[in-house]
């Protein structure tokens, strides 16, 4: 039995675990709850929402937010398969990280272009 | 003849958790991270909607706003919630600090916790706020 | 002192004659004080001496009265009769073994695991007699003197999902284990025992449910031993990557 590769996705659900803990709920609330409550309508307006996005340490905060969710869901769903009785644990490892790299490309592509 | 039958007790692969509280509290933690899935990619796609212009900003505004919307957002809101509580109260078991000759007591860790969470709450609130 | 009779349905399973274990019913006497070794321990000497079970110090410390109590792992000596007010209380084997009889589990597949994670000091230099005594302060005590504590009842194995699951799992007290000889300053650590606790099913297959550390008698925290393993394995395994790290 060798050392296992698991080290790797596993350090990046706890970053991503510990990061999401402090800021999801707050994101959801200003992103999803607040805009239908008519809150934060100025903040949320196209142009100051691209020209925060556009500064770089903004983009640089976003894109590690994104990430680390990306690869938090990601291994954390790969257990909840397993624990859902889906054992083709290679299978499903290969999608969810793949759909993570998706996820990580995407938003750093999208971040570039603002 | 060997007068040994060991016998073992089948156990469902999939409803396993439904046997005990402790199992569907633990399902519940787990199963947040699929809301948190979903809601990364709406705010990815969110991103590059903002990267299209300003209708298509309007556009992911809209469907945020719609209420199937709100109804997926405020379910995500419970559960991001779920999440940080029970990570919150693991960070004991897995971070044990020992100064000396004790370990750091587990409500100061957590106490700390959500201090940080109270303060970066009310940071990006008021950023939205005044923006 | 007063008496309430008590009906403990069991799980029976007589190997040479049952297909299937089945529950056996018994209306014990039992005195206020009690603890459910008690009553096994008065049906065996009054009504039926084929029952089967392990027990000994009859007081928390060999760990050998672990069985399920009301679908509980629990030690039989530790679950008082007066916390089961209904009068009614099921007992069987502990979850997640093979039932060897009645009561009586097979624990080999553990102390197989338990062998492999090298459960000795393994010392950082040889060391003579002569040399003396290893000198440990207080503080280095106390980074690993709780996980010192595992009685080896297998009260967490029969809670843990992922053994229940998969029974390659090295498991909770394994590696709650690995990590007491890996925290004792006497110890060579890590590296000694990687191949087993940092393989996939070693700490890796540990989900975090902590059951088992809720279910533990002795407090040992299995699921926190294994977390916090699971950082120092990880670093170790990044860092093997850079010039100079341990491969």
């Amino acid at each position: 039995m060798a050392r296992s590769a698991k080290a790797v996705p596993w350090f990046l659900f706890a970053a991503g675990g510990t990061v999401l803990s402090f800021i999801l709920p707050v994101m959801i609330f200003t992103t999803g709850i607040a805009p239908a409550l008519g809150l934060f309508t100025d903040a949320l307006s196209y142009d100051t929402m691209s020209a925060f996005v556009g500064n770089w340490l903004v983009k640089l905060v976003l894109l590690g937010i994104l990430t680390l969710a990306c690869w938090h869901a990601a291994h954390r769903l790969r257990v909840c398969a397993h624990d859902f009785g889906i054992r083709a644990d290679t299978a499903v490892a290969v999608v969810l990280y793949g759909l993570a790299t998706v996820g990580t490309a995407a938003a750093a592509l999208a971040l570039v272009s603002i | 003849m060997n007068p040994r039958k060991p016998y073992v007790r089948p156990i469902s692969k999939t409803s396993w958790f439904m046997t005990q509280s402790r199992y569907k509290v633990y399902m519940l933690h787990e199963i947040s991270s699929l809301f948190v899935a979903i809601y990364t990619a709406i705010l990815i796609v969110g991103l590059i909607r903002l990267s299209q212009g300003p209708a298509a900003w309007e556009g992911w505004l809209d469907a945020v706003t719609s209420p199937i919307g709100v109804i997926f957002h405020l379910i995500a809101f419970a559960f991001a919630l779920i999440h940080t509580t029970s990570w919150f109260k693991a960070v004991p078991q897995a971070m044990r600090i020992q100064r000396g000759e004790e370990v750091v007591p587990g409500k100061l860790i957590i106490g700390a916790h959500y201090g940080v969470l109270a303060a970066v709450s009310l940071f990006v609130l008021i950023l939205a706020g005044v923006a | 002192m007063s008496q309430r009779t008590i009906e403990l349905e069991v799980l029976r399973y007589r190997p040479e004659q049952d297909q299937e274990p089945f529950f056996q019913t018994y209306k014990v006497p039992c005195e206020e004080e009690w603890v459910v070794l008690d009553a096994l321990n008065y049906v065996k000497e009054e009504m039926d001496r084929t029952l089967s079970y392990r027990w000994s110090c009859h007081m928390f410390v060999c760990g050998s009265c672990g069985m399920m109590i009301d679908s509980e792992p629990m030690l039989a000596c530790k679950a008082f009769l007066k916390d089961y007010p209904t009068g009614k209380i099921r007992v069987e084997p502990l979850s997640n073994f093979p039932i060897e009889r009645d009561l009586v589990v097979v624990l080999d597949d553990f102390v197989e695991k338990l062998e492999s994670v090298k459960p000795y000091i393994i010392p950082k230099e040889e060391r003579t007699v002569e040399q003396g005594e290893y000198l440990q302060t207080p503080a280095q005590l106390k980074a690993y003197k709780q996980y010192t504590l595992c009685i080896n009842c297998l009260c967490c194995y029969a809670v843990c999902p992922q053994y229940g699951l998969d029974e390659t799992f090295v498991g909770p007290a394994a590696l709650a284990l690995a990590h007491r000889y890996n925290m004792d300053s006497r110890d060579l650590g890590r590296a000694a025992r990687d191949d087993v606790v940092a393989a996939a099913e070693g700490i890796w297959h540990c989900s975090f449910v902590g059951a088992c550390s809720q279910v533990c008698p002795k407090d040992v925290d299995p699921a926190g031993a294994i977390q916090q393993a699971k950082f120092a394995h990880g670093i170790d395994y990044l860092t093997s990557f850079l010039p100079g790290g341990k491969r």
